[in-house]
């Protein structure tokens, strides 16, 4: 379902609840003479909005989970600024602003088999998580608790008592996700939440996000490389490819009529579950990982079929057209 | 012709801790047949037993894996062979020449200091003789890479040099280049970014065209079946729940477990929810009486607490194992 259209009430609500300006992050790769600078993170500004799923989809070493440990503090950006509902997070000097910041921003991440070590029973995340971030007294600790696993679809006896391999991957991940909503957030960072999921029960975590929005008004960064889910689940998504965002906007928009040459390419690679639709044409990978880093024009020059003189030399800028953000000088008018 | 066929084939995980003793039954009683020349695609949740079948039907089996019971036959050159019965020296002529095993991270199998080449000529010699290096090694090595479309340049380089697309590709050239008639591959496209991945998947399927031989393909990405399989065999808890040629398996699954899963894929362009398989997987050393998936089974009847349905024809190459579907229960 299309909410824009279903709901028109709720455009007028839609302010920004994180905001990431022009972020930038160098690692130094190597040491001595072998020294070399990697931008993993370029020039990338987005804003997660208050009630919105937001994705960020890409490949693997395209700068997403590196976008997102900045957002959480994590990571310090080499430049930019990330703003929470309007104050810059990278200055907070406060122990209680920080905690705050912490309350409001929580992380589901991707392998829900590491989050939990294995000789610590699960409850005790959950208990933890709610004393330290002060819900007052035992008694509403334990509520908050049962609250939270209320919400993912689980009971306390079913989880009081019992060790991470006693559960499945996919009642781990919403045990994480429950640990997250005990603090009663408005922002998840949920970084790959479904890619150590399996088939069957992936759809119970993606569906629990649009719950979690529609109930409880909360906003979800999904980060991903599976484009359907992100299709399913998301409101607008950003494309990302080698650190810098090629494509933004509605989801519908971008994914089912994409302007980006590298977001037309990775849709079509995109296998369909659906044995009509198999893949005719051929695909060659010629060009090196490295190379695309290294580059100093657009990044997907090597490989873009409508490459011109131009992209070789010189970075897009962000062009917008029909509603949504291209950064690629064929959308330059 | 079935190339590879199973009867009643168990194989379990025991684990002795002291007094208690625990089985896995990871292979639970399997009977299948798998043809000549097809890609035949293994679908199922992680733990459901996938790997462990492959491994079984490869004779790899270690302790703690045993095998329990059940046949596994071969069909070498017109004749069924029972492969339990084999010595394993000999058993070592048929790997590689006969059935190629890729598990799962495979990209990672390649030496990471010694050059591509000199991985080949390893695997090369164990199980050819070279007398002159340029006619026996060589040539039809460049040979075979290039039929596969890889570039005959990966040769000189290590293995951290490359993508992981590209060692993936590198170890199914590797591993087919002796053309053996089965190739097993487990979860070869997972870990692996989509173009990447379409790559191993194109690579698969020339290599299927060009040799004729038979894939058995394990993965859990439907999207990767619905490409390159001509039959599915879906598992749950250890055994084959359904089993059918891939446009029924989508179009028409029998098995509730499979109508879950197909109903639950997420497509481009549709909005419309998708509900998840309610409940979660049985423990594989701890199983429900009767169908493994009864308690998880919005139909459930009483018999299937009871009983354990089996895999029956239901209609043309299309099987199931639920009583829903049998026969027995219309009469």
């Amino acid at each position: 379902m299309n909410r824009k259209n279903d709901n028109p009430e709720k455009e007028i609500e839609k302010e920004g609840l994180i905001k990431a300006k022009k972020l930038q992050k160098v690692f130094v790769v190597g040491g001595g003479f072998a020294r070399s600078r990697l931008l993993a993170v370029d020039d990338v500004s987005f804003q997660v909005n208050k009630n919105e799923i937001f994705t960020l989809a890409g490949e693997s070493g395209c700068g997403k989970t590196t976008v997102s440990k900045i957002l959480l503090g994590f990571l310090e950006p080499t430049q930019g600024e990330v703003y929470y509902r309007d104050k810059n997070i990278l200055e907070l000097q406060k122990w209680e602003e920080k905690k705050q910041f912490m309350k409001e921003v929580q992380s589901i991440f991707q392998n829900p088999f590491e989050t939990f070590n294995p000789l610590r029973k699960v409850d005790s995340y959950l208990h933890d998580t709610a004393k330290n971030f002060g819900m007052n007294g035992k008694k509403r600790d334990k509520k908050a608790v049962e609250e939270a696993l209320q919400s993912v679809g689980l009971g306390m006896e079913e989880v009081q008592g019992r060790y991470p391999s006693e559960f499945s991957g996919g009642q781990l991940q919403r045990i994480s996700i429950a640990r997250a909503l005990i603090t009663k957030p408005s922002l998840l960072v949920a970084d790959e939440p479904v890619s150590m999921v399996d088939a069957s029960l992936r759809m119970s975590i993606v569906n629990l996000f649009k719950e979690l929005r529609d109930e409880y008004s909360v906003s979800v960064l999904y980060i991903t490389h599976d484009l359907a889910t992100a299709y399913y689940v998301s409101d607008r998504i950003g494309i990302m490819f080698r650190g810098n965002i090629v494509e933004m906007g509605d989801v519908e928009e971008v994914l089912m009529n994409p302007k980006h040459p590298y977001t037309q390419m990775l849709k079509e690679s995109i296998p369909e579950a659906d044995p009509k639709k198999k893949w005719t044409e051929r695909v060659s990978i010629t060009e090196l990982e490295t190379e695309e880093y290294m580059r100093k024009g657009c990044k997907f020059a090597g490989r873009c079929p409508f490459v011109e003189e131009k992209c070789k030399d010189f970075m897009p800028e962000e062009f917008f057209v029909d509603g949504r953000m291209v950064r690629c000088w064929l959308y330059e008018k | 012709m079935d190339i590879l066929k199973t009867e009643n084939l168990k194989s379990y995980y025991i684990l002795e801790m002291g007094e208690t003793k625990k089985e896995v039954k990871a292979v639970n009683d399997v009977t299948i047949n798998i043809h000549e020349d097809e890609i035949y695609g293994i679908a199922g949740e992680s733990g459901c037993g996938k790997s462990t079948f492959l491994k079984t039907i490869c004779k790899l089996v270690e302790p703690p894996l045993r095998m329990i019971g059940g046949t596994i036959y071969y069909q070498i050159d017109g004749k069924y062979v029972e492969i339990t019965e084999i010595k394993e020296e000999d058993f070592r002529k048929l790997r590689w020449k006969y059935i190629s095993y890729i598990p799962q991270g495979s990209m990672n199998a390649l030496n990471p200091i010694i050059r591509i080449r000199e991985s080949f000529k390893d695997f090369f010699t164990a199980h050819q003789k070279i007398e002159n290096e340029e006619r026996d090694f060589e040539e039809p090595l460049k040979k075979h890479l290039s039929a596969l479309g890889l570039p005959v340049r990966v040769l000189k380089s290590y293995p951290h040099q490359l993508s992981g697309g590209m060692r993936q590709r590198t170890t199914i050239a590797l591993a087919t280049i002796l053309k053996p008639r089965i190739i097993v591959a487990d979860e070869p496209t997972t870990a692996l970014d989509v173009v990447a991945q379409r790559a191993v998947i194109q690579l698969l399927k020339d290599i299927q065209k060009l040799q004729k031989n038979t894939i058995i393909l394990v993965t859990h990405d439907m999207a990767v079946h619905a490409n390159i399989t001509d039959r599915i065999g879906i598992m749950y808890a250890g055994m084959f729940v359904e089993e059918a040629r891939t446009d029924d398996i989508f179009e028409n699954p029998l098995h509730p477990y499979t109508k879950f899963l197909i109903a639950s894929l997420p497509k481009m362009g549709d909005k419309t929810y998708k509900p998840s398989v309610p409940g979660v997987p049985p423990s594989l050393s701890n199983l429900p009486p009767g169908c493994p998936f009864h308690p998880r089974c919005p139909y459930v009847m009483d018999i299937c607490k009871k009983e354990i349905p089996q895999l029956v024809e239901l209609n043309t190459e299309h099987k199931s194992a639920c009583f829903l579907n049998s026969k027995e229960r219309v009469e």
